[in-house]
């Protein structure tokens, strides 16, 4: 007897769900706990290892009194930014170097590797120093700036419309399509799970900044979540791990909205394995 | 095809290129220019290399990062494309299964560090399940033995879900038609994937291979947080080590060095990745 | 058109106006200092409040960055010239190397100042470097032995006394502890900075070893003599035993002993301030043990304040940094929410009746601190290379607290310095 298939591909997807998802459910659980609770139930387990017993709001409360709101729209604000833009360019120079002709073209493909060789916060220093010559400190440009042209997303995106058939631009030109028209008409409509990833790339790129906006973004009034959520480590009482809990919370559910409102545009049109075999 | 207008081309290619030769090159540069000149020296030499090459410290981070490379890749790209596979049909709540693999890359990485580091204290967590189910409880980031393996295990559940979703991604783009054809030609399930899945998916899997490799050389956050290199460097990747150098003890001229040997290492895996995964059609366009 | 020509010579009359006022509200308008700190509990609310009643027209704006941070922010910023930090904090250690790359502004203009207020000679070595003055004295530190008199008590063990001549031996400790622990604590034996230089020097210095640093401007390691591998052992041990708890971080040690999980704690003043916070910890304080055999001696040091000589508001960040720590008020002020120990003599004074109300339930604190500071306080060594030092030794530290053998570790952490100090010469 042997169990049908679509099942056990269920349990084993939701068991590799679940398991991914389980250190997730415990910073939520810890974003609820009072202070003094979060380390209690680590050993030996027991149900409330993973259930906030005491559950407490004053977390949420006491990290949106401070700067964290600030923080978060300013992550929000500049993320969006660097994603919006960022796709537009990094698609314009993939299309450049899948289907436009020219010479250098190879020499131009190894400039956008390299790019993305280049350890960030290797070449954080000297990068500082030019953008602090250019008044940038402080500005939301200096946060976005190095977020936009990303060598990855070009690279991904030269891949990506390597894969599309070369008579479909033909035909644009026979019908006296430009090549942006080409790009526009074309290319762009038929790449959407490009520009989803592409999309992942800068934004985790933006999302995940550390120290980089620690140096350019100093002030307040421009301190990014990823950095706010830094400054509950060493106070009076040691690290404030209940905010940390509650602001990671925070600082994932924001790509976790994202990430499943996007989801819808994966439905496979196909069953790469088979589903009756 | 004709060469392109330079025009065009400039408007395409232009934008970006800037932004990459400024805010990527040229400060790549002046870490190039950096390494040349040793600590209060006016003329350029080789000392800080000379220096790096015969650091101990050095040269074991370059094997630890070999190490890690070669396990964390592989490992990393089987799991995403199973996952990918397995994901890409139709099934209830598939989305939601998706969702939750790709979570962890949006958790702030200190943050995954910082639980991670709870999870595996050697009275954490985890070692409550081991010894629930009756097995040794384990010394993970503070034993020299399994620490690596550790820090493998902790960018590995980040990283999964992210490759996952590109792999998903170039699934996606592989015509319904080829499967039934090769499906009316009476194949099987593995030739399927074989004949159809495999080949279709080379330009997304070159590039899988090639972020992948480059994200697992530059990662060392969690390094950083939890093992600062330790126990016995065991841990100590060489973007660790330049992060130490450069910024917490504040010899810039050494970190520089390491770094232009990094990016000229990874440079060469990915020239080799690219020779191995190259058709010759990507050239034909 | 001559209309047009009107317009347009009122319209720059108008301008310059504009112009005018602008500039001139500008020159009125109050001048920002920028104050690069690593606390975020508000600590300088007080201060800062303090500060404007007396000087109105000078804004404080402190710019928080976590401690493993607070380096890399100042090593780039203020060593990039970045005009947009007036003043931060400097640990007093890296005093020396700070001061000869650059980034600190020379205050031999204010040294009779600085010694009027704080009275002390070491406070003035602490903050000097090749002959001169480069940071303010702000904090300084000491160190106690916490106990939890609950698990004593469950192990029927006597209560440490809190005076200096009974000062516990490490090796009495370490026989309590394991006894505690056997009555059911959790953990025996915690030093609040695991790994941290700052906190186990003061091991290596009673075993007899020194400092690990010496010579010619302290720029050689010495870290593998007999009296080093010893107490590096032992600190091994403490945790190879169990009755130190591996795998956990200084931020994480402080909330064990509240929790009531360990029985006896290495820290600071600055933990009763977070233990009196906690409701129901039954706790005492002791002196700090010595090794048998050794001299009894203590971690001191904290931050100073120092300025960035390219800040854009010099004389403001001056004000203030000079209110903040050489003013009673001010010194008092920054030592309010926390208990960190103000140099400033006076506020010194004041402090150390501080904790008089505890002295029936945790013992006389400030009498043990006073003697501690006057006698057996040794401020980690002044030298360019001591960031090489602390970082590559804190390494070593975790290595042996994770269990490799103290000799090997500090043998292949000597070798690796004497690399990396050559290099600071």
């Amino acid at each position: 007897m042997k169990m049908p298939r679509g099942l056990i591909r269920l349990i084993v997807a939701a068991t590799a769900g679940l398991l991914f998802f389980l250190p997730i459910w415990w910073i939520t659980v810890g974003a609820l706990r009072p202070r003094e609770d979060i380390f209690r139930y680590l050993s030996p387990l027991s149900w409330e290892t993973l259930w906030p017993t005491n559950a407490t709001l004053n977390n949420i409360i006491q990290l949106f009194q401070g700067d964290f709101t600030r923080a978060l729209f300013n992550s929000v604000f500049v993320t969006v930014v660097a994603v919006v833009i960022g796709l537009i360019l990094c698609a314009m120079a993939g299309f450049a170097l899948a289907v436009m002709r020219f010479r250098g073209r190879e020499a131009v493909f190894f400039v956008v590797v390299v790019s993305f060789l280049i350890p960030f916060d290797a070449i954080a220093l000297p990068l500082f120093g030019l953008m602090l010559d250019a008044g940038l400190q402080n500005t939301y440009i200096g946060l976005i700036l190095p977020g936009i042209g990303n060598g990855l997303a070009v690279f991904l995106y030269r891949q990506f419309f390597l894969g599309i058939p070369k008579e479909l631009r033909e035909a644009g030109v026979i019908d006296g399509m430009t090549t942006f028209g080409i790009f526009w008409r074309i290319y762009l409509p038929l790449s959407l799970p490009a520009h989803i990833t592409a999309g992942l790339i800068l934004f985790l790129f933006q999302w995940q900044a550390y120290l980089w906006p620690l140096l350019i973004a100093p002030d307040t009034d421009y301190k990014v979540a990823a950095v706010a959520i830094a400054q509950f480590t060493d106070n009076i009482e040691g690290t404030q791990y209940n905010l940390i809990f509650t602001a990671a919370f925070f600082i994932a559910l924001i790509p976790m909205i994202l990430i499943t409102y996007f989801q819808k545009y994966f439905t496979a049109s196909v069953s790469s394995l088979g589903g009756k075999g | 095809m004709r060469l392109a207008n330079p025009m065009t081309l400039l408007v395409f290619l232009g934008p970006t290129l800037l932004l990459l030769i400024v805010l990527r090159l040229w400060p790549a540069m002046a870490a190039l220019v950096d390494s040349l000149y040793a600590p209060r020296a006016d003329q350029i030499s080789l000392d800080n290399y000379v220096f790096i090459f015969s650091d101990p410290v050095f040269q074991d981070s370059l094997v630890v990062s070999a190490i890690y490379s070669l396990i964390v890749n592989p490992l990393q790209i089987a799991i995403a494309l199973m996952l990918a596979l397995l994901l890409n049909a139709k099934g209830p709540l598939i989305g939601l299964w998706r969702t939750l693999i790709l979570l962890p890359a949006a958790v702030p990485l200190s943050v995954s560090a910082v639980i991670w580091g709870i999870g595996l204290r050697p009275d954490g967590p985890i070692n409550a399940l081991l010894m629930t189910l009756g097995l040794e409880p384990q010394r993970f980031l503070t034993s020299p033995d399994q620490a690596l393996g550790s820090i493998i295990l902790i960018v590995s559940w980040v990283g999964i879900g992210y490759w996952m979703t590109f792999l998903l991604a170039g699934l996606q783009e592989i015509p319904k038609s080829l499967y039934e054809a090769i499906r009316i030609d009476g194949a099987n399930r593995w030739q399927t994937f074989r004949y159809v899945t495999l080949p279709q998916l080379r330009r997304t899997l070159t590039f899988v291979l090639v972020a992948n490799t480059v994200a697992n050389f530059l990662v060392f956050a969690p390094v950083q947080i939890l093992t600062q290199g330790g126990p016995r460097g065991s841990t100590n990747l060489v973007m660790n080590e330049i992060f130490t150098l450069g910024f917490v003890q504040g010899d810039r001229s050494s970190a520089a060095a390491a770094t232009v040997v990094l990016v000229t290492v990874v440079l060469v895996v990915v020239l080799i990745q690219f020779r191995l995964m190259q058709a010759p059609e990507d050239n034909a366009a | 058109m001559s209309d047009l020509i009107m317009n347009r010579r009122r319209l720059l009359g108008a301008m310059s106006l504009a112009t005018f006022m602008l500039t001139s509200t500008s020159a009125l308008a109050e001048t920002t200092v920028n104050f690069l700190i690593t606390h975020s509990d508000g600590r300088w609310a007080e201060v800062v409040e303090a500060f404007n009643k007396q000087h109105p027209d000078i804004t404080i704006n402190i710019q928080v960055v976590p401690f493993n941070d607070l380096i890399t922010a100042i090593e780039t910023r203020v060593g990039r010239g970045d005009s947009s930090i007036d003043l931060f904090y400097a640990d007093t250690p890296r005093i020396a190397a700070m001061s000869s790359q650059g980034y600190l502004l020379n205050l031999d203009d204010r040294r009779q100042m600085i010694e009027d207020a704080v009275q002390s000679d070491i406070a003035m070595s602490m903050v000097s470097a090749g002959g001169s003055v480069w940071a303010y004295p702000m904090w300084t530190t000491s160190q106690f032995l916490f106990y939890n008199r609950d698990h004593l008590a469950a192990a029927g063990i006597e209560a440490p006394s809190a005076a200096i001549a009974d000062r516990m031996t490490w090796d009495k400790v370490v026989a309590d502890a394991a006894a505690a622990q056997k009555a059911g604590a959790p953990w025996g034996l915690l030093f609040e900075q695991v790994d941290r230089y700052y906190q186990l020097q003061a091991l290596f210095e009673s075993a007899g070893g020194g400092s690990g640093l010496t010579g010619e401007n302290m720029l050689e390691a010495d870290i593998t003599n007999d009296a080093w591998v010893k107490a590096a052992q032992w600190y091994g041990d403490l945790f190879e035993s169990g009755l130190s708890p591996r795998g956990i971080t200084p931020g994480q040690t402080t909330d064990l002993f509240a929790r009531g999980e360990v029985s006896y704690f290495v820290s600071g003043p600055w933990s009763i301030g977070a233990f009196e916070a906690v409701e129901g910890l039954n706790y005492g304080i002791a002196p700090h043990p010595y090794f048998e055999g050794g001299k009894p001696v203590t971690a001191t040091g904290s931050w100073a304040l120092a300025i960035n000589p390219a800040a854009a508001n010099l004389e403001a960040a001056r004000t203030f940094a000079e209110f903040a720590t050489l003013t009673e008020e001010g010194s008092r002020l920054s030592t309010t929410l926390v208990p960190n120990v103000p140099m400033q003599h006076e506020a010194l004074a004041e402090f150390q009746t501080r904790f008089d109300d505890l002295i029936p339930k945790i013992g006389p604190a400030m009498e043990i601190m006073s003697h501690e500071l006057a006698n057996t306080a040794i401020p980690r060594p002044t030298s360019t290379g001591f960031i090489v030092f602390e970082t590559e030794i804190g390494r070593a530290f975790a290595d042996i607290r994770n269990g490799e053998p103290a000799a090997e570790v500090l043998e292949a952490t000597q070798q690796r310095l004497e690399g990396l100090l050559a290099r600071q010469r």
